[in-house]
C-alpha cells in the first residue's frame, strides 16, 4: 500500500465531503473497511486519501420515521440483525442482515458500505429493492434520494458521485396485511454469499388474493432484478401453483444470469426460477398467518 | 503518510506510528509484539486473527489499525489473569480442543464474545457462535464440548 496515503477522520459530513472534493477520484470512504481492506491488499484501489466516517456523529441510528425505518449509514450489520425495532417492525430485514457473512464481518460491516459496494452478490440489496427503500446520499449540493432500485447500476457501480457519501437509507414498513421473506441460496458454504438470493413481499387483500407481489432477485446478474411486469402476473391473483410458478418462470427467463465459482449462468437460471418460487410461497404464507389487512 | 496513535489493548496503552493501510493484525504482531493473534488467510476468510473491539469480535486482518484508536481491543493473551488460565483456555487443554493451535486464539476470542452475549447456549448455538472460525485438525468436536464445559464453569463460578 503506498507511503503516500494520508486519513482523515473528520467529524462532520460537510468536511466529509469537502475532502472528497478535494481529493476526487483518489480518495476513498471508509466505513467498516470490511471490504476496502481486501481491495486494497488485492491492489484493486490504490486510493492516496481515506476519509473515515468513524468520527461523525449521527450516522449509526436506527429510527421510525412516517412508517419508514430510517436506517443510519454506519449502523453495522450486527446492529440491524439485533435491532429491536427492525425485528418487531421489518423482521425480514434483521433475518438478511443476520444471514451474511459471520458475526465477525457483520460487527464490523457496514449498512452504508454494503449499498456503496454494490457487489453482485451480497444480500440486503435485493431486499432493499424489494421493499421499495430510498438510498439517502449528501453531496455538496445537498441532500437526494434515490430509489434503491436505480441506485445499484452495475458490477462495483452505484449512482453515487464521486463526492457523495451515503448517508442511511430509508425502508417503508410494509402494509398490514403483507408477508416478505429473503431466501439466500449458497451452493459452497453455510456463510458464504449467495448464488442466488431472492426476497419478496406479498400483501392480501381480504379474499385472499395478492394486492400486492413483489420479487427481487439478488446475486443472479450484476443488480439486482425486478420486473414489475412480471409482478402483475401475481396481482389481482390468489396466489396457486399455478400463477406463482408463472412468476418463477418469467422471471427464469428474463434474467440474464452471470457465471462465476457459485454457479453456471444456466444452473443459476433454474434456481431463480426455484427461488423465485420459493421466496413468494414463503411470503405468502406469512401474509396469511400475520395480522389481516382491513 | 505515518500518524501517531495510541492503540488500547488488554488494558495497555501502546503508542505507536503507523502508516494508513496497516491492518490492525499486523500492528498487534510487529509492533506491539503481541502475536498470539495469528494471519490464517489474510482474506477475512478464517478468523484465525479475531480479537475483540469494545468487546465485539472482529477479524483484525480486516480492520485498519487506525480505525482501532480509542478503542477498547482484547487479544487471547487478554485472557489469562497472571498465570491462571481463563476457564475457556483451561477447557480447551482438557478437551483436547487443540491440536496445531493455530486456530485456537480465534476460537478463544469467538468462545469468549459468545459465552459474554449467551452464557448458557446450546451446542448449535455454539456451532452457529463459532461458525466462520476454521479449524482444520480437531474437526471441532472436542472445541464444541470444552465451550460447553467452560460455560458451565462460569456459570458456577458467580
Ligand atoms: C469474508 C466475507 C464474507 C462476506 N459475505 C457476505 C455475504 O454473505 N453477504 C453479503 O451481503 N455480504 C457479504 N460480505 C460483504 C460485506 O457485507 C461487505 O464487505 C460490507 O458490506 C462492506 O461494508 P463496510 O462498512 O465494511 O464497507 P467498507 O469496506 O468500509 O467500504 C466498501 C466500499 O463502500 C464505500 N463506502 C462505504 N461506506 C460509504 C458511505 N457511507 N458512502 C459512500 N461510500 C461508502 C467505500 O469507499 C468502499 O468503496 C462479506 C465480506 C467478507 C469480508
Ligand atoms: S487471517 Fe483474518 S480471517 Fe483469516
Ligand atoms: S487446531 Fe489446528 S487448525 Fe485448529
Amino acid at each position: 500500500m503506498p507511503g503516500s496515503l494520508a486519513f482523515y477522520h473528520p467529524t462532520t459530513l460537510e468536511d466529509a465531503i469537502g475532502l472528497l472534493g478535494e481529493h476526487g477520484d483518489e480518495a476513498k470512504v471508509v466505513a467498516g473497511a470490511t471490504a476496502l481492506t481486501i481491495l486494497m491488499r488485492q491492489r484493486l484501489v490504490a486510493p492516496s486519501a481515506l476519509v473515515s466516517l468513524g468520527s461523525i456523529p449521527g450516522l449509526d441510528r436506527i429510527e421510525e420515521v412516517d412508517g419508514s425505518l430510517r436506517i443510519g449509514a454506519m449502523v453495522r450489520h450486527r446492529d440491524v440483525e439485533l435491532s429491536q425495532i427492525v425485528r418487531a417492525r421489518i423482521p425480514v430485514l434483521a433475518e438478511t442482515f443476520g444471514k451474511v457473512a459471520n458475526v465477525r464481518v457483520r460487527n464490523a460491516a457496514t449498512v452504508g458500505g454494503v449499498l456503496a459496494e454494490s457487489d453482485y452478490a451480497s444480500d440486503p440489496p435485493a431486499v432493499f429493492v424489494a421493499l421499495d427503500a430510498e438510498v439517502e446520499v449528501r453531496g455538496p449540493n445537498g441532500e437526494r434520494t434515490i430509489p434503491a432500485r436505480d441506485f445499484f447500476v452495475a458490477f462495483y457501480e452505484t449512482a453515487l458521485e464521486p463526492d457523495e457519501i451515503v448517508t442511511g437509507i430509508v425502508v417503508p414498513v410494509p402494509a398490514a396485511g403483507s408477508g416478505t421473506s429473503y431466501h439466500k441460496f449458497v451452493t459452497r458454504s453455510s456463510e458464504d454469499r449467495p448464488c442466488v438470493g431472492v426476497a419478496a413481499l406479498v400483501r392480501l387483500a381480504p379474499d385472499g388474493s395478492a394486492a400486492d407481489l413483489r420479487v427481487a432477485v439478488g446475486a443472479a446478474a450484476e443488480t439486482p432484478q425486478r420486473f414489475p411486469d412480471y409482478e402483475a402476473l401475481g396481482r389481482g391473483h390468489v396466489l396457486s401453483d399455478d400463477i406463482v410458478g408463472r412468476v418463477a418462470d418469467a422471471y427464469a427467463g428474463a434474467i440474464d444470469t452471470l457465471d462465476d465459482m457459485r454457479g453456471s449462468a444456466w444452473y443459476r437460471t433454474e434456481m431463480v426460477r426455484v427461488w423465485v418460487r420459493r421466496a413468494i410461497e414463503s411470503a405468502r404464507d406469512a401474509a396469511a398467518s400475520g395480522p389481516a389487512a382491513h | 503518510m505515518r500518524y501517531l496513535v495510541t492503540l488500547q489493548v488488554n488494558r495497555t496503552s501502546y503508542p505507536v506510528e503507523l502508516e494508513v493501510g496497516r491492518t490492525l493484525l499486523s500492528v498487534l504482531r510487529g509492533e506491539l509484539g503481541l502475536t498470539g493473534s495469528k494471519e490464517g488467510c489474510d482474506d477475512s476468510e478464517c478468523g484465525a486473527c479475531m480479537v475483540l473491539i469494545d468487546g465485539r469480535p472482529v477479524n483484525s486482518c480486516s480492520y485498519l489499525a487506525l480505525q482501532a484508536a480509542g478503542r477498547q481491543i482484547t487479544t487471547v493473551e487478554g485472557l489469562a489473569s497472571g498465570t491462571k488460565l481463563h476457564p475457556l483456555q483451561q477447557a480447551f487443554l482438557e478437551h483436547g480442543a487443540v491440536q496445531c493451535g493455530f486456530c485456537t486464539p480465534g476460537m478463544l476470542i469467538s468462545a469468549t464474545a459468545l459465552l459474554a452475549a449467551n452464557p448458557d447456549p446450546t451446542e448449535d448455538e455454539i456451532r452457529a457462535g463459532l461458525s466462520g472460525n476454521l479449524c482444520r485438525c480437531t474437526g471441532y468436536v472436542g472445541i464444541v464440548a470444552a465451550v460447553r464445559s467452560a460455560a458451565a464453569e462460569l456459570a458456577n463460578a458467580d
